[in-house]
């Protein structure tokens, strides 16, 4: 929604770059060739998120952690106090909503969850933008900066919590 | 004084000064998270470290004694490296999700430095060890995960409250704040005077009541006396959108230093007593709402055909509302009693005497803060007057002597070295033998003992309560003063409330008995009115009552005027050891609702009196009991 929140702005973003792969377009890996800039968002919480970022960082020469998840762990990372095995119990079998025949999926197809960390503890990040979320101008002058070619310097204001 | 330099710049100091307070003195910024100026410099934290010339390793800036010719750089890439290094260490100990955080945002001083040093990230990741949290206190909520170790708590409530509540358990990563012997905070010797919160710099000790409420960047700040008690502490009212939020001591205070109690800090926030936001007229037996005209119509009329008319005010009341008080009811409505709720028993007995010697013989509670022996007089300072005991209290690991004389229970005897007991009604021929115990020639061995330490002090203190000035007759308290002046000690009379001075300069101290009064005029304020004076009351025909809060005094009263409570009104105190001190409105009064000055000059003019209102005047044509002085 932050990222949304740099409204028109966004279309002068879109004229400097050459987007290769996001989560909702066809691609969905950054070209095995690599790219410039790789933006992660999210803490790495499963076996998934593991191989994302290992990908991510072996085809992007600049990779950006966005948002306190990426940067921190974030708000999921509290389940890192209690364990993921008791963090499947309540969401799976004790929740109120479950009924009595609640049950933790467990297909071999589905990635394991792990501690919650944050990305710059599984892969080298490059450049650290907090924020939950971060204001909408931050995100906006990091990606005008990477775009023109430079490297953002998140600091004083942009580094605030608001 | 001594020269050294500090980035580049030549600076004198103080001989005796730390590097960080030379630096501070110089306008360089040096971070600190574990140094508190209130406390001795600990050197836990490690973020002040500095470089200095000659020195192998960097130094903690907050310990080290400043010397002649010393050269110090506070920002070389080694300094800013390890900073951050040191914040890295803190930040990956424990949960410091600013998230999660009521204080992040401007309230947190780890987060605050962090910015300092434009951290986005840290390198190293949290262990993820959790620690229950405390939630058993009344008013305060202790988060042992939110902890950084820098132990200004702990000092807090040793060095400056005495209370020594607070300690750490195990060691390294494990340590743990916890309450006496871990136990829960709720359950254990803490007193809740917060100063623990107050310090902490981060949310691992928080309040209950303004978490979540509001932010340093959202508040305003009303620097004020507070009108608790007599002590007269400075603090710090925090509002928002004309909402209480939080109350904090004044660091910069001149006696307290931001030392409060629960009495100042916490309780006026708990008040829920419903607010009265019309006047009440009585009408055909019933109280009912009406306009303020036609409330002090009804006032002219029951006042002005009254034979005998008894009119009290509340020691809560500011100066300037006491002295117009006076003037209306004495001076212009020659009232047959004119008094104060407090009826003087906490002063009259010494202003007298004052009056009489003119002599002012009491002295400042600074006397307190480095005496060596004090004897406490029929006084629990851990229950009144909290902040004075504070002053003794800390000093008792110094090696303070502490004789307390009571006859009831006192929490304060606890600590004392020797305890005496003073049964109420005894006063005088206690003081008589204490008089004679500075020779070692009393009855009684303890009192002997106690005059044997109080010689052999060389700043001795002695402190009194409401029960002995109420007691005590003329030559009781001359033996008082005698044993003072012998031992060349520093006499405190603690009074009550928080104008309890200020009346008694205005000889509004007379007892209120049933005398066959025909009206009554009580301008109760926000003061909360005992049963004892509610039944009083209702002997006389015609009350005109004027109260922020509905009671059953209102509720029995044939007029009632709203007035504002203690934060809506601007009014000066005069503390129990004559400091002059003010305080700025800090709320706006709902709708209606007059301060008790206003109200006051309203009566005044309805009733055709022309009231004195130089106040200051009126307060110092009394030899006071201790000298008075603006602050």
């Amino acid at each position: 929604m932050s990222f949304l929140d740099i409204d028109e702005r966004i279309l002068k973003i879109v004229e400097l770059v050459d987007l290769r792969a996001t989560p909702i377009t066809d691609l969905k890996a950054p070209d095995v060739d690599g790219v410039t800039v790789g933006i992660l968002e999210g803490g790495i919480a499963n076996t998934h998120n593991e191989h994302t970022a290992i990908r991510m960082r072996e085809r992007c020469k600049i990779l950006v952690a966005l948002g306190d998840c990426a940067v921190f762990g974030g708000v999921p990372a509290m389940r890192n106090f209690f364990g993921e095995e008791a963090a499947l119990q309540r969401a799976y079998v004790d929740a109120e909503s479950n009924d009595s025949e609640g049950k933790i999926p467990s297909s071999p197809e589905l990635a394991q969850l792990t501690r919650v960390r944050a990305v710059n503890e599984v892969v080298k990040v490059d450049i650290h933008i907090p924020g939950c979320p971060p204001h909408a101008d931050v995100i906006f002058y990091a990606l005008a900066e990477l775009a023109e070619g430079r490297i953002p310097e998140i600091k004083d204001d942009m580094l605030h919590w608001h | 004084m001594i020269k050294l330099t500090i980035d580049g710049k030549t600076i004198q100091a103080q001989e005796g000064s730390t590097v960080l307070e030379a630096a501070k003195a110089a306008d360089i910024f040096v971070p600190t998270l574990c140094h508190h100026p209130q406390l001795t410099p600990y050197g836990g934290c490690r973020l002040c470290m500095v470089e200095v010339e000659g020195a192998r390793t960097l130094q903690p800036s907050c310990t080290l004694p400043a010397t002649d010719g010393m050269v110090v750089n506070t920002a070389t890439d080694k300094v800013l490296d390890a900073r951050k290094f040191v914040l890295t260490l803190i930040f990956s100990e424990r949960n410091h999700f600013c998230m999660y955080c009521p204080v992040s945002d401007g309230d947190c001083e780890l987060q605050n430095r962090a910015y300092d040093e434009d951290m986005t990230h840290w390198d190293l990741q949290p262990n993820w060890q959790p620690f229950e949290v405390d939630a058993s206190h009344e008013f305060i909520i202790l988060d042992n995960n939110r902890c950084i170790l820098c132990r200004r708590c702990t000092r807090a409530c040793g060095e400056l409250v005495g209370n020594f509540t607070l300690g750490f358990e195990e060691r390294g990563a494990n340590s743990l704040l916890v309450a006496d012997y871990n136990v829960p905070l709720g359950e254990s010797t803490c007193i809740s005077c917060g100063t623990c919160v107050q310090i902490c710099p981060t949310g691992a000790l928080i309040d209950r009541q303004s978490a979540y409420q509001g932010k340093e960047t959202e508040v305003d700040h009303h620097i004020g006396v507070c009108v608790e008690c007599s002590v007269g502490c400075q603090r710090d009212v925090l509002t928002r959108d004309n909402r209480l939020v939080r109350i904090e001591g004044d660091w910069d205070a001149e006696l307290t230093h931001g030392l409060l109690c629960d009495k100042g800090r916490f309780l006026p926030l708990e008040d829920d007593r419903s607010r009265l936001l019309t006047p009440l007229v009585r009408k055909d037996g019933q109280l009912k709402a009406a306009t303020w005209d036609e409330a002090l119509d009804a006032i002219a009329s029951g006042l002005g055909k009254a034979q005998g008319l008894a009119a009290l005010a509340s020691t809560r009341l500011p100066a300037e509302d006491l002295v117009l008080f006076k003037s209306i009811f004495t001076d212009g409505l020659k009232a047959e009693l004119v008094t104060s709720l407090e009826e003087g028993k906490s002063t009259a007995s010494v202003a007298k005497l004052a009056e009489t010697m003119s002599k002012s013989f009491e002295s400042s509670l600074d006397a307190l803060k480095d005496a060596d022996a004090v004897l406490v007089l029929e006084l629990d300072l851990v229950e009144e007057h909290q902040v004075p005991g504070f002053f003794i209290k800390r000093q008792i690991p110094e090696g303070i002597k502490l004789i307390v004389a009571d006859g009831k229970d006192n929490r304060l005897a606890a600590k004392a070295h020797v305890r005496l007991t003073l049964t109420a009604g005894e006063e005088s021929a206690f003081l008589a033998e204490l008089h004679k115990a500075l020779e070692g020639k009393a009855d009684d061995e303890g009192i002997n003992q106690a005059g044997a330490l109080l010689t052999s002090a060389e700043k001795p203190c002695i402190v009194y309560g409401k029960t002995l000035a109420a007691n005590a007759d003329e030559a009781a308290l001359k033996h008082l003063l005698a044993v003072a002046e012998a031992l060349g000690a520093a006499l405190i009379g603690v009074k009550g409330e928080a104008n309890s001075m200020a009346a008694a300069q205005l000889g509004l101290e007379a007892p209120f008995t049933p005398n066959g009064y025909q009206a009554a005029f009580v301008a109760l304020g926000d003061e909360n009115p005992t049963q004892k004076l509610t039944k009083r009351l209702e002997e006389i025909p015609f009350v005109v009552a004027q109260a922020a809060y509905y009671s059953q005094l209102t509720a029995n009263a044939d007029v009632v005027l709203p007035v504002t409570m203690w934060a809506e009104q601007a009014g000066t105190y005069l503390s129990l050891d004559g400091r002059l001190q003010k305080f700025e409105k800090a709320l706006d009064a709902p709708e209606g609702v007059l301060t008790s000055h206003e109200a006051l000059l309203k009566v005044a003019e309805t009733l055709a009196v022309k009231p004195d209102t130089d106040w200051k005047a009126s307060l110092t044509k009394r030899t006071p009991t201790v000298e008075i002085q603006a602050v």
